[in-house]
């Protein structure tokens, strides 16, 4: 059983400390920091012993969410625990930061409270919490729709109307009593993160996507929503459907919330979205991408007869020439006995750096426009250079976003409301693609 | 107005200023105040001087205030008792009140507030409150019940909760259920023999509805307490298992987990060849699969997990090779699990990819990681034969990047390709010759003088190469000694002519400039051998060499059977059973996986004496030590022949003398029979302190061994002759192959009235080992430890030391099969260890054994003769003043003999430590050499062990 649950900031400051059993003392707050800081990097800190207390941590939003137990517990429960308690004060309290802790603290004791007893886990849903809690967050400023400043990922084309600002997600879940300025609205968000391996050869080695959709809910009563998806989605290698292209996936999780019986005819499910954030449907596509991968390199290695390395680089984009990435970066491991290096970049907006720590090159792109080409060189200076040291050139890894984008090709049809709401709520979808891990070997 | 002020305040009439505060008639003020209190408390200020101005606060009707007075109180109610009582009455009061929200707060607060006086309060509003018809209420107070049989269990018996909690499993509301039967779970656990949480066929068919209607968390204490149960059958098995299979789907990891674990666990149960195991494999995978793409907190225990499941059912994951490939944001420890999981996976089938996927991997910048994935092609090579030449090759690409640490593992992993393919590879020695002088490792280093070594006839400057090593031998580490030492003996066995001298040399070097007993010891037995017959020397160190296996780092098979059933908990992910590090786990049963109970596969019969379930089916994998252990087994298995060949006529006596000498336990030397203790001694000090002792030795070789040592034995067995009672000679309980190089060889024994076990400890490995410990298993007499293991000096490797562990019998008990049979962990710094042990009953004999001769009589008669028990002792030449003296100093008393028709009989009586009285009749027929024994007891099924002890004291 949990013993104790404490957040600590990234600086060790107590935050919240809440012992459920009495068995142990607050000691071990102050071991654990010097613990976590004192690790080195290739052991696993999840979990760690001191003094016959297991101490398990998740780190979320720059603080330490830790939990304690002296019995062979299951670490999966404490760390879901914990990860649900980050989002919990996410939801009530609209961001997680050490400030908006520090200024909740007395509203997240009560979740705790409510969300465990004597260290058994009570529950995690929003829904059955609301019932209990009284305490009402504080928020550092009033919420506005219209502070564009941080305009980010899903923001991206501000020029487009029908785009939400990416902060518009961020802010507390109203409580039944308090509606200052309660925006009715809900966010249905299709994620996905790729992982993409291409072989020197430009085969595509591994090709896996896993995506997620995820329903942030601001509406001051949820009554049920249904979520349509595209009616070619099919789930396993054996059931296809229709004739078309289908958008396919391998595996398919549901929230337990959803209902599924609409979802085997229609693609339709139907959900009672409780107050802020929820996990949906998760799904998994392995090896398959129904699209060409969104990146490619085209490398070329020379020495050049003065001893210098030569790297030329052609990157091309396959998205459809209207969407575009974002936030591109290229990095590539270099010979560790690389001095110096200078660049030749096909165009203004990018950039490109030795990085001396790591010994590698990172190009950046802002803006990458599908079906477009990009090419740089790269002269590089390594004294002793033998065939042996090509070899530490690559993998080429990239980091990317494609705000608009979906890789497996999951799209909302249609959001309704079935029960008409007083005001008609604000409804936004917003699709984006990250990379996980994109390697391209050299 | 934000919550952080409160943490700025530190001024110094604070605490007066929150008591004028807290006693100020606007509310809001006060919530305020308490607010401050708390922040002041959660940083760690004491606070506690504010507590009855705090609980003045208590009768509000504004729950947030409420709320956080009630938060203070359970902080320091402790720390103030007498202050707590005067909060009961609110208490009390508050788990009437109309509103649900605050009887439930009012008795989960009450629970937290660990003060003995207060819970005779809490009875009736408990009572009041498991009976609540709002749920919330009910599920708080079936959470306090746990909270109150912690604080006093006793009463918690006599008020009747534990039925009421019983009947609350029924409940309609699913979170009810769920503390109900977390509560039970943990109340059951700290009585392991209470059969509150009655597993049977009806409890678990209530438990398995529940599991539908539950929240998440409740899922998972069912599914836990399902896990400790054994289905009597395949088919209840399979029931079980496809109404938990569902829960496989679920999006919550510990509810996953959790499923795999019963399932993994009843899986054994059902019969390989049903067509149900199959689907259920099938349905194994995907989850774990899924768990790959959460946090990297997560993927890491997942990992774990999935490292324990692979190795005892590798066909579940069989098929998804590609998931576990490394992505190059992944955290390094991720990245070392999903390696080691790759290799275990790794078929004929996927071997190329698995080649390709190492290969990129061993380009990164990572150190730790491009080693391990070095090391990982090493083992492809030889768990997949038909790659070795693949990975030969790619071996020899990567010792072309010259990247030093490459080169130094890529050679360690040749070495143990040479081992499993003899004379295959041969030709890649000139490359690997190239790399001598970057080698700064003592194992890389170790290695390839072990490569020279080996292959010293096809290399044509062996003797420059090793002779270069010569130059700083004093500088090597005790590893690079010992393998220069043996590399250069071979060498000079196979070119005799031209290597003379740098034998002599090294001879010397190691003999007498060096420290180190092992490589002196090592030293001299070579130069014996060398000098006395260099024949037979070429036959023991050239002798071929058994290969390796090609599994590495398997854990032990019973552990694993024991870490499948944690599977998805904190051992799971320590690979340590919970008893090696969870407080108090003592008693705690270790968890077994129920016996396959299939049709065509029932090997083993129930009463098999082999005392450890599980392993029938699958034979398990042979386990070899690890990579760090694999060069110390090489270095013994240059040396275990020499030892067995010298140890022949005069030598081996003289070795027992020295063995026992050293050891101090004269007694013991009755028992020890020339038995071949030295045959498996290895290169062990036992040997080497029988040189090293006259240090004439050394100068002249061919002294015959034996003398005066020899004389000392026999001087040590007349000592040992008159001496106490019975002992067995020690025997190996602990292989070292079982225990990464501990062995353990030992004895119980009674002396003196008191049990004590006599341990010899040998450290075979290459490193040194500390911190031992010991624990029992629970057993049929309750012997446990009486003080901790006394091992005071760290065990250097090759070192021997005699442990003399004092027992008492006041253990937990438990029934063993067979009765005498105890098992024993034993733990060191580098992993713990199962094996276990018979010991003879006789050492359980007290010494107020004598029973008065009415006593006996009226006995006899009445215990029944079915209880009497038969057997013969043959072969036995005593006369009955003998027997009964031998008896005696064993505490098997005579109380009467008498002389029928030339049979002398003898009545005798003994009682166990547990107080089981055991009366004998013992006949001695004058013609012939054979004794009947009768035993009667009240406890039947201990005669057989006493006869057991009565042939083995006699014929000792």
């Amino acid at each position: 059983m949990i013993l104790q649950v404490f957040l600590l900031s990234s600086k060790g400051d107590h935050l919240i400390y809440k012992d459920f059993r009495g068995e142990t003392d607050a000691s071990i707050i102050n071991i654990f920091y010097e613990k976590v800081v004192a690790l080195p990097g290739d052991q696993p800190p999840i979990v760690m012993y001191h003094d016959g207390l297991h101490l398990i941590h998740i780190r979320q939003g720059g603080l330490y969410f830790v939990a304690t137990s002296k019995s062979n517990l299951s670490p999966f429960t404490v760390i879901e625990f914990l990860n649900r308690l980050a989002a919990l004060i996410k939801d009530y309290c609209g961001a997680l930061s050490e400030k908006t802790v520090r200024m909740n603290f007395a509203l997240i004791y009560e979740l705790l409270d409510e969300m465990m007893d004597y260290g058994y886990v009570q529950t995690t849903s929003t829904d059955i919490l609301k019932n209990f809690i009284q305490t009402e967050a504080v928020t550092s400023k009033p919420f506005s729709l219209f502070d564009l400043s941080n305009v980010g990922l899903f923001g991206a084309d501000t020029q487009q109307s029908k785009v939400a600002p990416s902060t518009a997600a961020s802010r507390p879940m109203l409580t039944t009593r308090g509606d200052q300025g309660s925006k009715n609205e809900i966010f249905v968000d299709v994620i996905e993160r790729l992982t993409v391996v291409i072989g020197s050869n430009g085969t595509l080695m591994k090709s896996d996507v896993q995506g997620e959709i995820r329903v942030k809910c601001f509406l001051p009563s949820c009554s049920e929503i249904r979520i349509g998806l595209n009616e070619e989605f099919s789930v396993g290698k054996s059931q296809l459907r229709g004739y078309g292209t289908a958008v396919r996936v391998d595996e398919c999780r549901f929230n337990e919330s959803v209902r599924l019986d609409e979802f085997e005819n229609y693609r339709i499910l139907k959900i009672h979205p409780s107050h802020g954030e929820q996990t949906v449907m998760q799904y998994q596509l392995y090896d398959e991408l129904p699209l060409a991968p969104p990146f490619r390199l085209f490398p070329t290695l020379e020495r050049d007869p003065t001893g210098r390395l030569l790297i030329y680089m052609k990157l091309r984009c396959d998205l459809p020439p209207k969407s575009s990435a974002l936030n591109v970066s290229l990095n590539l491991p270099v010979p560790k006995g690389t001095l110096s290096m200078s660049q030749n970049l096909s165009s203004p907006d990018q950039s490109a750096e030795l990085q001396q720590s790591s010994k590698s090159i990172q190009w950046d792109i802002v803006r990458f426009p599908g079906g477009s080409q990009l090419s740089a060189m790269f002269k590089l200076e390594v004294p002793g250079l033998s065939s042996a040291s090509l070899l530490e050139v690559g993998p080429a890894s990239l980091s990317f976003e494609l705000p608009k984008h979906t890789c497996t090709g999951l799209q909302i049809r249609f959001l309704r409301l079935s029960v008409s709401q007083p005001a008609l709520p604000q409804r936004w979808v917003r699709y984006v693609t990250h990379s996980d891990s994109y390697t391209i070997r050299i | 107005m934000t919550d952080s002020k409160y943490f700025t305040t530190t001024k110094k009439g604070e605490i007066f200023e929150l008591k004028a505060e807290l006693n100020s008639d606007k509310k809001e003020k006060k919530k305020e105040a308490v607010k401050k209190v708390i922040a002041s408390m959660t940083v760690g200020k004491d606070v506690s001087a504010l507590f009855p101005d705090v609980v003045n606060c208590m009768q509000t009707d504004n729950l947030e205030l409420k709320k956080l007075v009630y938060l203070y109180l359970m902080n320091y109610a402790k720390s103030q008792p007498d202050m707590a009582i005067m909060a009961v009455n609110t208490f009390v009061k508050d788990c009437e009140d109309p509103n649900p929200l605050i009887r439930a707060l009012a008795v989960r607060t009450m629970g937290c507030i660990r003060v003995d006086k207060i819970t005779e309060y809490l009875c009736e509003p408990l009572r009041k409150c498991l009976k609540d018809e709002d749920p919330y209420v009910r599920k708080t107070a079936a959470v306090c019940v746990a909270k109150l049989h912690d604080i006093n269990a006793q009463l918690v018996e006599d008020q009747g909760f534990l039925d009421t909690l019983k009947d609350l499993i029924s409940d309609s509301n699913p979170m009810v259920v769920a503390n109900a039967v977390a509560a039970l779970s943990e109340i059951a656990e700290s009585h392991p023999n209470s059969n509150l949480l009655d597993l049977n066929p009806q409890s678990i068919n209530k438990l398995l509805t529940a599991l539908n209607e539950c929240t998440e968390w409740g899922q998972i204490f069912i599914l836990d307490c399902l896990a400790n149960y054994t289905p009597r059958d395949d088919r209840e098995s399979q029931s079980i298992c496809e109404r938990v299979t569902p829960r496989l789907s679920h999006a919550n990891s510990a509810v996953v987990l959790s499923a795999v674990k019963v399932l993994m666990k009843f899986m054994e149960m059902l019969p390989k060849d049903l067509d149900y195991y199959g689907m259920l494999l099938k349905k194994l995978a995907p989850p774990l699969v899924t768990l790959l793409s959460a946090e990297p907190e997560l993927q890491y225990v997942a990992l774990r997990n999935i490292n324990l499941i692979v190795q005892k059912r590798p066909e579940i994951l069989k098929h998804e090779m590609k998931v576990f490939f490394v992505k190059y944001n992944d955290p390094i420890y991720v990245k070392l699990e999903k390696l080691d999981i790759m290799i275990r996976l790794a078929s004929q089938a996927n071997i190329a990819q698995v080649l390709a996927e190492l290969k990129e991997y061993a380009t990164e910048v990572d150190v730790d990681f491009v080693r391990k994935a070095v090391r990982a092609i090493g083992r492809c090579a030889i768990k997949v034969e038909q790659s070795a030449e693949r990975c030969v090759s790619t071996l020899l690409d990567l010792i072309q990047t010259k990247v030093n640490y490459v080169v130094q593992e890529a050679i360690v992993v040749i070495k143990d390709i040479f081992r499993k393919y003899p004379n295959k590879y041969e030709s890649v020695i000139a490359t690997l010759c190239e790399n001598l002088d970057s080698l700064d490792e003592p194992e890389a280093r170790a290695a390839m003088i072990w490569i020279v070594g080996e292959y010293a006839e096809r290399i044509d400057n062996a003797d420059e190469l090793l002779e270069s090593f010569l130059e700083g031998f004093h500088d090597e580490s005790t590893q690079v000694q010992l393998q220069l030492l043996t590399a250069i003996v071979k060498l000079f066995l196979k070119k005799p002519t031209e290597t003379q001298e740098l034998v002599q040399q090294v001879l010397s070097l190691a003999t007498q400039d060096s420290d180190n007993p092992d490589l002196r010891d090592r030293g001299y037995i070579y130069w014996r051998l060398l000098s006395t017959d260099p024949v037979a020397a070429k036959e023991v160190v050239l002798a071929e060499k058994p290969l390796i296996s090609e599994e590495t780092d398997l854990i032990e098979p019973t552990l694993l059977d024991e870490l499948i059933c944690h599977i998805g908990t904190l051992a799971s992910v320590y690979h340590k059973p919970p008893s090696a590090f969870v407080e108090g786990s003592r008693g705690v049963q270790h968890k077994r996986l129920p016996p396959r109970t299939g049709s065509n596969e029932s090997v083993e019969s129930p009463e098999s004496t082999q005392p450890v379930v599980g392993q029938s089916a699958d034979q398990p994998p042979a386990v070899i030590p690890s990579q760090g252990d694999l060069l110390g087994d090489l270095l013994n298995l240059d040396l275990g022949p020499p030892a067995s060949t010298v140890s022949s006529g005069p030598t081996s006596t003289m070795q027992m003398g020295a063995m026992d000498l050293l050891g101090g336990g004269l007694d013991s030397l009755m028992g020890d029979d020339a038995e071949g203790l030295g045959g498996d001694l290895g290169g062990s000090p036992a040997i080497g302190t029988s040189f090293g002792s006259p240090a004439v030795m050394p100068a002249s070789l061919n002294v015959p061994v034996g003398g005066g040592l020899g004389d000392l034995f026999d001087l040590g067995s007349n000592v040992g002759m008159p001496c106490g009672s019975y002992v067995e000679p020690k025997t190996v309980w602990l292989p070292a192959v079982k225990a990464k190089g501990l062995e353990i060889s030992g004895t119980v024994a009674r002396r003196m009235g008191t049990i004590q076990m006599e341990l010899t400890l040998s450290n075979k490995a290459m490193q040194v080992m500390t911190d031992f410990a010991i624990q029992f298993n629970r057993n049929s007499f309750g012997l446990a430890p009486a003080a901790a293991l006394q091992v005071h000096t760290p065990l250097s490797p090759n070192q021997t030391i005699d442990v003399v562990l004092p027992l008492s019998t006041v253990g937990p008990v438990m029934k063993m099969e067979p009765l005498n049979n105890l098992q024993v962990a034993v733990k060191n710094n580098i992993d713990v260890f199962y094996f276990s042990c018979i010991y003879p009953i006789s050492i359980l004999f007290v010494e107020e054994g004598r029973m008065e001769r009415q006593v006996f009589l009226a006995t006899w008669k009445d215990i029944p003769n079915e209880n009497e028990a038969q057997f013969h002792i043959k072969d036995c030449r005593l006369n009955s003043d003998a027997v009964s003296n031998k008896l005696q100093n064993n505490n098997i008393f005579s109380i009467a003999k008498r002389n029928v028709d030339g049979q002398e009989m003898l009545y005798q009586s003994m009682r166990l430590t547990n107080g089981i009285w055991v009366l004998a009749e013992l006949r001695m027929q004058a013609s012939s050499s054979s004794y009947m024994l009768s035993l009667k007891c009240r406890a039947p099924e201990v005669s057989q062990f006493v006869f057991q002890s009565y042939e083995a004291i006699l014929k000792n």
